[in-house]
């Protein structure tokens, strides 16, 4: 079939890993390189150390084979996240994170964690983070109904996560609310 | 199957539909062209357009039609102009490669710039995908509704027509030519039951994400609601669906 049935409910983590390699990192290169011409655009020149924006792909396919050290963005740090999560878990509010901090954060765990301070507190407290906000989240689904619901600050991943669900749920509210008051509702589009 | 399609996405050269359309459309990589050719509407994003890559791009319309319930207009002049980007990139690795002197730092480069090339091919095969995907499921529904047909590229109107063609042929074949003359219809309004045209269920929610603010919309309720730039509300596809067509939400 054109598309696996596991890819037809919705975007899988992996691809939104893919986009989210997209966005740009800083590093420091440990090997020179002549500026060079990508579909993306043009990066470098690298020039160890002068430090040097690049897509998170490419900064962590230098990091594999040990040609950089990526600088992490200014939310992976255990003061911010530790802030955060006191947010989390004392504002009824999703507190304000990056939209893709998910991916962006399991690559640079994944890759870079020597370039990291203290990747296992890091760890920990992303954990507590997407705890605090997953209970948020299922609290969200009782004000589920059939027109619109605001999700303030949701990250792609969570997103991602309660989709089923939330798409399941909104359909049967749309299907017992569907009375005909103002016509099919198809038509006003 | 168009088998050829997979094909062309292969091997960088040559091809029936959107190669030869890229080929033969202007050299457009240094002025914005519309790339929306289902409205014929002035870019509204035209400002933050520019400043997303032709490969942004492509993710979005790619996200889009992944989570999007009905076929988006399809984004021929984008995929011409990536794909002539990969066969540059790949001609110009295929040089390099073919010099015996290339440093080990050119190796390097080669690497990374297939990489991308990589990165950029995934993305072109599933959006291609999912859209074939949508022809098939909703092929008769298409080919009986002409209001969809410009969201098509011509080698996507062709399958879908012939895809719905051969399914009827086949069903009529297999089932329906035994069975009694009532019973042979494939298109009858049946109470209580699903049509049996299926098509996309626009009230399916989706995930809308405002890249600008928004202009009013309805909500099924009747009532009105504005989304902020930056805004995400779960909320059904036909209460967004012509601001996604104007580009001025993504859906997540």
């Amino acid at each position: 079939m054109s598309l696996p049935p596991s890819l037809r409910a919705s975007i899988t983590p992996p691809e939104l890993e893919l986009v989210a390699s997209e966005q740009l990192v800083e590093i420091v290169p440990l090997v020179s390189m002549e500026r060079t011409a990508f579909i993306s655009g043009a990066y470098g020149p690298l020039r160890p150390p002068t430090k040097c924006k690049v897509p998170l792909w490419m900064a962590s396919n230098l990091k594999l084979k040990k040609k950089c050290h990526i600088i992490p963005p200014t939310w992976l740090n255990v003061e911010f996240l530790q802030d955060r999560l006191t947010q989390e878990t004392t504002l009824p509010s999703f507190s304000e994170m990056p939209f893709r901090f998910a991916e962006v954060a399991k690559i640079l765990l994944d890759v870079a964690p020597d370039d990291l301070q203290n990747p296992e507190k890091i760890r920990t407290l992303l954990k507590d983070i997407r705890e605090a906000r997953q209970a948020k989240s299922r609290e969200g689904l009782s004000k589920l109904d059939p027109n619109e619901l605001i999700l303030q600050n949701l990250a792609a991943m969570e997103i991602n996560e309660i989709r089923p669900f939330f798409v399941r749920g909104m359909s049967v509210l749309t299907q017992l609310t569907r009375e005909p008051p103002a016509g099919d509702p198809m038509d006003e589009t | 199957m168009p088998a050829d399609w997979e094909d062309d996405f292969g091997a960088p050269v040559a091809g029936p539909s959107f190669v030869d359309r890229a080929r033969n459309a202007p050299n457009d990589d240094d002025f914005p062209i519309a790339d929306d050719f289902g409205g014929g509407r002035p870019p509204i994003l035209a400002q933050d357009a520019a400043e997303e890559t032709s490969f942004q791009q492509l993710i979005r319309h790619w996200l889009n039609e992944r989570n999007a319930p009905d076929i988006l207009p399809g984004q021929e002049m984008l995929l011409g102009r990536l794909l002539d980007h990969i066969r540059k990139q790949s001609n110009d690795v295929e040089l390099l490669r073919a010099d015996p002197d290339s440093s080990e730092e050119e190796h390097f480069r080669i690497m990374l710039v297939q990489t991308e090339i990589e990165r950029v091919k995934f993305v072109i095969r599933s959006y291609v995908r999912t859209r074939l995907h949508k022809i098939e499921k909703y092929a008769r529904h298409i080919a009986t509704t002409p209001e969809i047909h410009e969201r098509l590229s011509k080698a996507e109107l062709d399958h879908a027509k012939r895809y719905a063609k051969t399914v009827e042929y086949h069903f009529n074949h297999a089932v329906l030519q035994s069975l009694p003359p009532q019973q042979q219809s494939l298109n009858e309004d049946v109470a209580f039951m699903p049509p049996m045209i299926p098509a996309p269920d626009k009230l399916r929610p989706v995930f809308a994400h405002a890249l600008v603010d928004c202009p009013p919309m309805r909500l099924p309720d009747g009532s009105a609601t504005e989304m902020q730039k930056g805004q995400i509300s779960l909320t059904p596809y036909h209460v967004v669906e012509h601001l996604l067509l104007r580009g001025e939400v993504e859906l997540v």
